[in-house]
């Protein structure tokens, strides 16, 4: 049975229910980070926000980001969602800079890195997924983009948007020192809040 | 407090000043790569132009006011007469500007997808060209003298796993194929490489100004 969870009618339940998802996940994300660079993590108040795509680019912040996107699947190779993760250009090179213990570092270098931490902190927003709810969830190699947000986002937005006019967003931001700022959004498919209503309907 | 758009142009350049009161809000400059101050602007002929003109000293014809601005979100499309058009990072995404110069009418969309739809949606490229015309033409635009200029359409990803990413050649040809279909002169593009963009069209004089987003660089064309 598929069931189209209808987007622009989420109810207060599903967003809970989303949020905490989306919390769980980024608080072992935040953890894999802390342990990574060996410095305290905060997490912000994470937010969910069902909104039409054409008003998306108010979403995000106005700066470069090195933005890392990650699809996500379930076991039967369904298209979960999106985690996309946006590094502020300063952030990543602080990040890049302070793993290799060097302030500058060639592109190639710095790119391969950012990627690695980007699939570092997914990794473990995955594995907190399974063990909250048992969903699988799947995550790709990363693809890796220098550029305003919506730039980095918009081909993932118009695969969605084939099926919809509405997007869910799940977005958190980690900080550590005054310089560290990483931004984390998630953008699920129907396919996944679906998963996740039927685990809590046997609850 | 009352925001002006001046369009400034003259033997060195041209530019599009956001002026609200005394302050320089933003400025959209041909000269912006060659410029000491890039984008904080002190002065330069083109803006000390600009402020006598507000101070009413100096009556310039090669200054025009613009009525304001709209911005189509994406998968949108704004039209408009005398205002500055704008579509904002834009990564696969084509900012698609269609003009009548005879009337002033012109708009602009942000297509997201290519092909069209049956269900009339803005976000695909033919779908978003034809109901802008048709709008056009009801504002007052005359159907055979539209021209069109595009710009986007990139692929922003330096490394990449995921194919489904690849959608901005696709969403350029798309574009480029129906407005040919439409028999619609295509004056300038710009699509492709690896940036994401800001397009922005400026009625005073029918150009359109594209920003690369990451590295800042501006064209006018």
């Amino acid at each position: 049975m598929i069931l189209m969870t209808d987007l622009d009618k989420l109810g207060e339940e599903e967003m809970d229910v989303l949020k905490e998802l989306g919390n769980i996940g980024t608080g072992h994300a935040a953890t894999s980070l802390s342990k990574l660079l060996n410095k305290d993590v905060y997490l912000s108040v994470p937010k969910v926000k069902v909104g039409e795509i054409k008003n998306l680019s108010r979403e995000f912040i106005g700066e470069v980001v090195a933005g890392v996107i990650i699809a996500l699947q379930d076991l039967e190779e369904k298209k979960s969602g999106y985690l996309y993760i946006m590094f502020p250009e300063k952030s990543a090179r602080k990040i890049a800079g302070d793993l290799f213990g060097m302030d500058e570092l060639d592109e190639e270098m710095y790119a391969s890195t950012i990627m690695e931490v980007g699939n570092i902190l997914s990794s473990s927003f995955c594995d907190a997924s399974a063990d909250f709810m048992n969903i699988i969830l799947l995550p790709s190699p990363p693809s890796f983009a220098v550029d305003v947000p919506t730039a980095v986002i918009d081909s993932v937005v118009s695969q969605m948007a084939k099926n919809t006019n509405h997007i869910i967003l799940f977005e958190t931001s980690l900080s550590s020192d005054s310089d560290i700022k990483i931004y984390l959004a998630l953008l699920p498919e129907p396919c996944l809040l679906d998963d996740m209503m039927k685990i809590m309907g046997r609850l | 407090m009352s925001s002006v758009f001046l369009f400034i142009s003259n033997e060195s350049g041209k530019a599009i000043f956001l002026i609200s009161g005394d302050v320089l809000v933003k400025s959209f400059c041909s000269l912006s790569d060659t410029c000491p101050f890039q984008d904080s602007c002190r002065s330069c002929s083109l803006l000390n132009a600009a402020k006598n003109y507000l101070a009413g000293t100096a009556p310039d014809s090669r200054i025009k006011t613009l009525d304001g601005e709209l911005s189509a979100g994406i998968g949108e499309y704004k039209i408009g007469k005398n205002v500055l058009l704008k579509v904002m990072g834009l990564g696969s995404c084509i900012g698609v500007i269609l003009s009548d110069v005879s009337t002033g009418i012109c708009g602009i969309a942000h297509v997201l997808l290519p092909g069209a739809s049956d269900r009339g949606e803005t976000k695909y490229a033919e779908t978003a060209i034809e109901k802008m015309v048709e709008d056009m033409v009801k504002m007052g635009a005359r159907r055979s003298r539209i021209t069109a200029k595009f710009a986007g359409g990139a692929q922003v990803f330096k490394h990449m796993s995921l194919d489904i990413l690849k959608i901005g050649d696709r969403n350029a040809i798309s574009v480029e194929e129906t407005l040919i279909k439409k028999n619609i002169p295509i004056l300038a593009k710009d699509v492709g490489g690896e940036v994401g963009r800001n397009v922005i069209f400026n009625p005073a004089d029918g150009s359109m100004i594209v920003k690369y987003t990451a590295k800042g660089e501006v064209l006018w064309l």
